[in-house]
C-alpha cells in the first residue's frame, strides 16, 4: 500500500486566553486507510517523544455519532466529503503532499479551550431551555396510545439525528446556531407529544441561542451543507414560522 | 466476605412487586435534603438523574465529556428489546427472561433478569413519551424486527442510530431537572476516587478536565454509571474514552468486582486495516437477518467474492447450525468466524475477515428495501473501506463490544460498599456470561428509570447517616492520593507514549485472554501483564502539566488502571474453568466446538476483592440459583 | 404564555422575520415603480401625465412617508442585524471555503451588506437628480415635464454607466434576498423550494434588466 506525506498547518493555543498560533507539522508514512484522527494521533505519538506538547483534540466515538470531534479542515467544517464527521474522514481523500489546513470552531459562544478544543456548553443551555417533552418517568401512556404517521415519524427522525457537534455554528458566517436550535424544534414539535409544549418550546430555545450569543441566520445553507447529519435547512424555515405563531399568537 | 443477593422471596413473577411495597420510602419533603451523585451520563447514568431529580431528591452529574449528550450509549445502533409483544408472535415477559437466562448461558440471577424483562414494556413507553422517534409502520404504530438470534420480533429501532435517539431522550429529561434547578450538572470531571466513612460511600474526588483543578463532592449515596471496560483491549467497537477507572478506584476502595473475564466479542466488524488503527466500527448485529456470512471453501481461492460461485462457497453458520443460521448468538458467530480464519480460510488483505453477503437479499427484497433497513449502516461501511456492499460483500471480523463483568451488585443494584451503586454496563449486570443483542439498552435505562427510584429510597430511608462535607478528613486523604498518582505519571518521564503501552496490553489480551483462552495463554497472561504494568511506570511519557486540559494525562492514569485490571481479568478466566457465553476455554469443548459449561463447579458469580496493588485479589462467590429455568447445553442447531 | 411581539422583534428570528417583510414590501414598490417608469417607452405625454397624477394625490405623502418608514426599517434592522452576527465571531478564520453540497452561498449573498449599502446611496442620489432635480414646466399641460429631465440626465454617458451598475446591485440583492425572505417567514414546502429560489432569481433579473433599461434607452435611442 502507498504511503503518502501531508504538512498540516495546525491552530495551537495554550489555553484560553493565550494567542494562539499556526504550526506547521510533516506527517510522513500516512497510511490511505488512516483517518484524519488517526493520523493525528501518529502526529501526537512523535511530538510526545520529541518531549513537545501534543495538539489538543476531541474526540470519543470515532464513528460519527457522538458529536465530539470536529474542527476545520482547509476552511471546510469537517472536511470536504458530504455528511461526515471529521473522524470518518480518511486520508485517501487527500493528495500526497498536500498542505492541510486546520482550524478550530470559531464563536463567541464556542471559546477555545485548548487547541482544537473548544467550550460547546451552550448547545447544552438551548437544551435545558426547552429541548424536551415535561413527562415525568412512570407517568407515560402505553408506546401505541397516540399513533403518529410514518411520514411524520420518519420526519422527526431525519432532525433528530443531530449529534450536537457544532459544525453548523462554525461554517455559518454569522456563527448562528439555528439549524442545532431547528433541528431540535423540529423533532420535537413534529411529534404529537411534543405538540403541547411547542410554542413553549420554540420561544425557550431560540431565545436562549440569543442570550448565548449566536448569529442570526442569513439562509445561506452553509450548515446544511456541512452537517455530517445532513439535517435540512427547511427545519430553520419551520422554526422561524413557529416562533413567529408561538409569539403572536400564542397566549 | 459474605456477598448477598438480596433476592426477594416468593414467586418469581411477584418478586419485584413484593421488594416494591416492602422497600421503605423518602417522603415527598425529605428528599431535598438527600444528595445524591451520579457518575456517568450514558443511559444508565442520565436516566437515573432524570427519574431521581423528578422525585426532588438533590442530584449531582458527572461526566468526562463535554457535554453529558456525548457518553457512550450514543454509538448503539441496532435496537432496544421489550417485551410488548405488539406482533403476537409469542413473546412475553416469561419469554424475554427466559431467552436472557439461556442467551446469557446460566450465569445470571433469575430475579434480576424477570425483573428486567417485567420492566422492559415500561420502558418503550416512556421513551415513546419522551420523543424518541422509533420506526413506525405505515398504521402510525411502532416497528419490530427480529434480533441476534431471537425468534420473536420484539426489538424496538430508530433507524440504525437507537442508542443516540435513546440517550438523547434520557438527556432531555435530565436537562429538564437541570433547567428545574433539581439537578446539577458538572460535566469534564474525571472521577478519580471514591470517598468511604464509616464503611459507607460517602463522596468522589474528581478532576476538571478543563483546569486540572481535583475537586470533591459529598453526598448520601453514589451512582456509578460510567459504563464497560471494552477498551482495555485497546481495539475495540467502544468510544476511545471508554474506561474502568472509576470502577477500578470503587474497587480499589473495596468494592468488588465480578466475572472480569466475561467480555463480549461482536461477530460484525469492519476488519482492522492497520497498525494505526484506533478504534473498530461495528457493522449492527441487524445486518445478519438479511446478510449471509461465508468465506471460501477452499483456503487458497483468492478469486474476488463475486466470481466465486455458489457451490465454492462455504455459508459456515447456515451449515453448521441449520435452524439458527446466521443469527446464532454473538459469542457463537464470533468463534466460528476466528474458526474459519485459523483455518486460513478467511478472506481480504489480512486474511482475517469473513463475508457478511447482501446479494440474495438485494435480488428478493430490492436494493431499495435493503438501503431503507441499513442504508447508514452501509454508507458508513463505505466512508472506512472505500468499498460498495451494495456490489461487493462486507468483510467483517469480530471485535471486543461488551463487557459483562463489572462491579458487583446486589438486587438493589448496591455495591459492596454500602451507598455505592452501580447501574448500566458498569455493574456485572443481568447479562450473564454473555448478552443478548439489544438487551443493554434495555437494562441501562431499567435501571436508571425503573429499579433505582425504588431501591435508593430504599437505602437512604433505611439508614439515616450522619451529614458529611467534603472537609472530612477521608475527602483530603483521597485527594492526595489522586493528586500523588498525578505527579507520580508526570514524573516518569520515560520513553513510550500511553498510547503504546495501551497498545501492548491490547494485543496481548486479544492473544492471550481474547475470544478463545487456555490455562498456558492465561498463565502467560498473568505474567507479562505485570510486566508491562511495571515498565509502565518506569518509562511512560507523559506530555504537559497538570494543571490544564492534558488529554494523554487522562489517558495514562486510565491505561495504568487497565493495566492493573487486566490481571484480574486474567486470573478469572484462569479460575473458570468451564466454557460459558464469551469465555471459552479450549480445554472445554465438545468434539465439533461447542462450549461446554461445568453447572456443578461454576454455576457461580466469581467476585473478586481487592488486596492490594500487586497482590493476589480473593475470589468469592456468590451462588447462582436455578429455580425456574433448568439449565441446559444451549444449542442452536 | 402572553403574546410577546416587542420580543419577537428584538428576537434574531423576529429581526429577520422584519428584514424580509421590509425587504419584500419596498420590492413591491419597486415593481409599481418599475411598470410606471416603462411608460417611459410610451411617450413624454403618458410618461408625465402619469407621474402628475401620482403627485397631485394626497396620499401619495402618506405612501412616500409608510414607504421611507419601511426602507429605513429595513436599513437600520439589516445593519443591526450585520454587526450582532459580526459580534457572533469575534475571531475570524485564516482559511475559510465555501462548503459545496448543497450550499446557497453565492457572491450575492454574501455581499447583503455592501450591496445594501451602495442602494442605500444610490438611493439618495436618485431622489435628489429626480425628485428634487430641476422642475421644469411643460408648457402646454403645465404640470412638469420629467420626461425632459429624464432625458438629459440621461445623455450623460457616465450617469447611465452609474445607474446601470446600481440596477445589477440591485438585482444582486435580490438574487439571494428574495427566496431568503421566504425562507425568514417560514414559507417552504420541499415542493416549491426550488420554485421559490428559481422565481427569486428570475424576479431579480427581470428588476434588475427592467430598470437598467430605461437609461440605456434613453442614451442610445430616447434622445435622438
Ligand atoms: C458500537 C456499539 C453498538 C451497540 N449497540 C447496542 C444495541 O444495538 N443494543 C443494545 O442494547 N446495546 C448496544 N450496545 C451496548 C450499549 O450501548 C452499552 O452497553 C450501553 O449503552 C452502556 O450504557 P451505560 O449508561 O452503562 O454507559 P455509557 O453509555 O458508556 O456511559 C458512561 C458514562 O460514564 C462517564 N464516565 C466514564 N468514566 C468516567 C469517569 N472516570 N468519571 C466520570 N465519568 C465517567 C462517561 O462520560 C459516560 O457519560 C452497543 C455498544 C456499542 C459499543
Ligand atoms: C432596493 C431596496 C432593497 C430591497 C428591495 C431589499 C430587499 C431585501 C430582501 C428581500 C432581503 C432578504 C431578507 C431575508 O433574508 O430574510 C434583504 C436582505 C438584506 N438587506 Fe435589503 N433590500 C433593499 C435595500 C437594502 C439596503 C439599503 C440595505 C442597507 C444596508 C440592505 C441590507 C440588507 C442586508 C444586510 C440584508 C441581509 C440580511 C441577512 O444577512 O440575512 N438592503 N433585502
Ligand atoms: S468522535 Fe464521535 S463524532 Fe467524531
Amino acid at each position: 500500500m502507498t504511503k503518502m506525506t501531508v504538512t498540516l498547518r495546525v491552530w495551537r493555543q495554550a489555553g484560553p486566553s493565550a494567542r494562539g498560533r499556526f504550526v506547521e507539522y510533516a506527517a510522513e508514512g500516512v497510511s490511505p486507510d488512516m483517518s484524519f484522527l488517526e493520523m493525528l494521533d501518529v502526529i501526537n505519538e512523535g511530538l510526545i517523544r520529541k518531549g513537545e506538547d501534543p495538539i489538543a483534540f476531541d474526540s470519543d466515538c470515532r464513528e460519527g455519532i457522538c458529536g465530539t470531534c470536529g474542527f476545520l479542515v482547509d476552511g471546510v467544517a469537517h472536511g470536504p466529503d458530504r455528511g461526515t464527521t471529521v473522524c470518518q474522514l480518511y486520508m485517501r481523500r487527500f493528495t500526497d503532499g498536500a498542505t492541510i489546513t486546520v482550524e478550530p470552531w470559531r464563536a463567541r459562544a464556542f471559546p477555545v479551550i485548548k487547541d482544537l478544543v473548544v467550550d460547546r456548553s451552550a448547545f447544552d443551555r438551548i437544551i435545558q431551555a426547552g429541548g424536551y417533552i415535561s413527562v415525568n418517568v412512570g407517568a407515560a401512556p402505553d408506546a401505541h396510545a397516540i399513533p403518529v404517521p410514518k411520514s411524520v415519524a420518519d420526519n422527526a427522525m431525519d432532525a433528530a439525528q443531530c449529534i450536537g457537534c457544532g459544525a453548523c455554528v462554525a461554517a455559518c458566517k454569522n456563527a448562528s446556531a439555528a439549524l442545532f436550535v431547528a433541528a431540535k424544534i423540529t423533532h420535537l414539535n413534529l411529534l404529537p407529544h411534543g405538540e403541547p409544549e411547542q410554542h413553549k418550546r420554540v420561544v425557550a430555545m431560540v431565545d436562549q441561542a440569543d442570550t448565548a450569543g449566536f448569529g442570526s441566520c442569513s439562509n445561506e445553507g452553509e450548515c446544511e451543507a456541512v452537517c455530517p447529519k445532513e439535517i435540512k435547512l427547511s427545519t430553520i424555515a419551520r422554526m422561524n414560522r413557529q416562533y413567529a405563531r408561538a409569539c403572536w399568537f400564542d397566549r | 466476605m459474605k456477598l448477598e443477593s438480596r433476592i426477594p422471596g416468593g414467586p418469581l413473577a411477584d418478586k419485584w412487586d413484593r421488594h416494591k411495597f416492602e422497600s421503605k420510602l423518602v417522603a415527598p419533603a425529605n428528599r431535598r435534603k438527600f444528595t445524591v451523585i451520579v457518575v456517568g451520563t450514558g443511559l444508565a447514568g442520565a436516566s437515573a438523574s432524570a427519574s431521581l431529580g423528578e422525585l426532588g431528591y438533590r442530584v449531582l452529574t458527572f461526566c468526562i465529556h463535554d457535554s453529558p449528550r456525548r457518553a457512550h450509549s450514543i454509538a448503539a445502533q441496532g435496537g432496544i428489546n421489550a417485551a410488548k409483544n405488539y406482533r403476537n408472535d409469542g413473546d412475553s415477559v416469561y419469554r424475554l427472561f427466559y431467552d436472557t437466562i439461556k442467551g446469557g448461558d446460566y450465569r445470571s440471577r433469575e430475579a434480576n433478569v424477570y425483573r428486567l424483562a417485567q420492566v422492559s414494556v415500561n420502558i418503550i413507553d416512556q421513551c415513546v413519551a419522551q420523543g424518541v422517534p422509533f420506526a413506525r409502520e405505515y398504521g402510525g404504530l411502532l416497528d419490530n424486527r427480529s434480533f441476534g438470534g431471537a425468534q420473536v420480533s420484539r426489538t424496538f429501532y430508530a433507524r440504525g442510530q437507537t442508542g443516540q435517539q435513546l440517550l438523547l431522550g434520557a438527556y432531555q429529561s435530565m436537562m429538564r431537572q437541570v433547567e428545574a434547578g433539581s439537578v446539577t450538572l458538572f460535566p469534564n470531571r474525571e472521577m478519580l476516587d471514591l470517598v468511604v466513612i464509616a464503611d459507607r460511600a460517602r463522596g468522589i474526588v474528581v478532576r476538571d478536565l478543563v483546569t486540572g483543578r481535583l475537586e470533591s463532592y459529598a453526598a448520601d449515596a453514589v451512582l456509578l454509571c460510567t459504563g464497560g471496560y471494552g477498551t482495555a483491549f485497546y481495539l475495540s467497537t467502544n468510544a476511545v474514552n471508554t474506561n474502568v477507572t472509576a470502577a477500578w478506584r470503587c474497587h480499589k476502595r473495596g468494592a468488588v468486582f465480578a466475572n472480569p473475564c466475561f467480555t463480549q466479542i461482536h461477530p460484525t466488524c469492519i476488519p482492522v486495516s492497520g497498525e494505526h488503527q484506533s478504534k473498530l466500527t461495528l457493522m449492527s448485529e441487524s445486518l445478519r437477518n438479511d446478510g449471509r456470512v461465508w468465506v471460501p471453501k477452499d483456503p487458497s481461492d483468492t478469486r474476488p467474492p463475486q466470481q466465486i460461485p455458489e457451490g465454492d462457497r462455504d455459508y459456515y453458520l447456515e451449515r453448521r447450525y441449520p435452524s439458527f443460521g446466521n443469527l446464532v448468538p454473538r459469542d457463537v458467530a464470533s468463534r466460528a468466524a476466528k474458526g474459519v480464519c485459523d483455518e486460513g480460510r478467511g478472506v481480504g488483505e489480512t486474511g482475517l475477515a469473513v463475508y457478511l453477503d447482501f446479494t440474495d437479499a438485494i435480488e428478493r427484497l430490492g436494493a431499495n428495501v435493503i438501503r431503507q433497513r441499513y442504508g447508514n449502516l452501509f454508507d458508513m461501511y463505505q466512508k472506512i473501506t472505500d468499498e460498495n456492499p451494495y456490489r461487493v460483500p462486507m468483510r467483517i471480523y469480530p471485535a471486543v463490544h461488551y463487557t459483562m463483568g463489572g462491579l458487583w451488585v446486589d438486587y438493589n443494584l448496591m455495591s459492596t460498599i454500602p451507598g455505592l451503586h452501580v447501574l448500566g454496563e458498569a455493574n456485572f449486570s443481568d447479562h450473564g456470561a454473555n448478552r443478548l443483542g439489544a438487551s443493554a439498552l434495555m437494562q441501562g435505562l431499567a435501571d436508571g428509570y425503573f429499579v433505582i427510584p425504588y431501591t435508593l429510597p430504599n437505602y437512604l430511608a433505611a439508614a439515616p447517616v450522619p451529614a458529611v462535607t467534603t472537609d472530612h478528613e477521608a475527602f483530603t486523604e483521597a485527594e492526595h492520593a489522586v493528586q500523588a498518582r498525578i505527579d507520580r505519571v508526570l514524573a516518569v518521564r520515560g520513553s513510550k507514549t500511553p498510547r503504546e503501552f495501551h497498545r501492548e496490553l491490547g494485543r496481548l489480551l486479544w492473544d492471550d485472554v481474547g475470544m478463545t483462552r487456555n490455562a498456558e495463554s492465561l498463565s502467560r497472561a498473568l505474567t507479562t501483564i505485570p510486566q508491562l504494568h511495571e515498565q509502565f511506570w518506569q518509562d511512560v511519557r507523559v506530555p504537559g502539566k497538570p494543571n490544564n486540559l492534558n488529554k494523554n494525562l487522562e489517558y495514562a492514569g486510565r491505561v495504568a488502571d487497565y493495566l492493573e485490571f487486566a490481571e484480574v481479568m486474567a486470573r478469572d478466566a484462569l479460575e473458570r474453568r468451564e466454557s460459558c457465553g464469551g469465555h471459552f476455554r479450549e480445554e472445554f469443548q465438545t468434539a465439533d466446538g461447542e462450549a461446554v459449561r461445568n453447572d456443578e463447579r461454576f454455576a457461580h458469580v466469581a467476585a473478586w476483592e481487592f488486596t492490594g496493588v500487586g497482590r493476589a485479589p480473593l475470589r468469592h462467590v456468590e451462588p447462582l440459583v436455578f429455580e425456574f429455568v433448568k439449565p441446559t447445553q444451549r444449542s442452536y442447531k | 404564555m402572553p403574546m410577546r411581539p416587542m420580543k419577537f422583534l428584538s428576537s434574531s428570528v423576529g429581526t429577520k422575520v422584519l428584514i424580509a417583510v421590509t425587504g419584500l414590501a419596498f420590492f413591491l414598490f419597486l415593481i409599481l415603480h418599475l411598470a410606471g417608469n416603462l411608460l417611459i417607452f410610451v411617450g413624454p405625454e403618458a410618461f408625465n401625465s402619469y407621474s402628475h397624477k401620482l403627485v397631485s394625490n394626497p396620499l401619495l405623502l402618506v405612501a412616500e412617508a409608510g414607504l421611507a418608514a419601511i426602507f429605513l426599517l429595513h436599513v437600520v434592522k439589516a445593519v443591526v442585524n450585520f454587526t450582532a452576527n459580526r459580534h457572533a465571531r469575534p475571531v475570524g478564520y485564516a482559511m475559510k471555503r465555501w462548503a459545496r453540497h448543497t450550499s446557497r452561498k453565492s457572491l450575492a449573498s454574501t455581499t447583503m451588506i455592501v450591496s445594501g449599502t451602495i442602494i442605500f446611496g444610490f438611493l439618495i442620489l436618485h431622489l435628489i437628480t429626480f425628485k428634487f432635480g430641476t422642475y421644469y414646466e411643460d408648457p402646454t399641460h403645465h404640470y412638469r415635464d420629467l420626461h425632459r429631465l429624464v432625458l438629459e440626465k440621461f445623455s450623460h454617458p457616465g450617469l447611465v454607466g452609474f445607474y446601470v451598475l446600481c440596477m445589477t446591485i440591485i438585482g444582486l440583492h435580490l438574487r439571494h434576498g428574495l427566496a431568503s425572505a421566504f425562507q425568514s417567514l417560514g414559507i417552504e414546502h420541499p415542493q416549491y423550494n426550488r420554485l421559490i429560489r428559481l422565481g427569486g432569481v428570475v424576479l431579480a433579473l427581470l428588476i434588475a434588466a427592467g430598470f437598467a433599461a430605461i437609461p440605456i434607452w434613453v442614451y442610445f435611442v430616447g434622445t435622438r
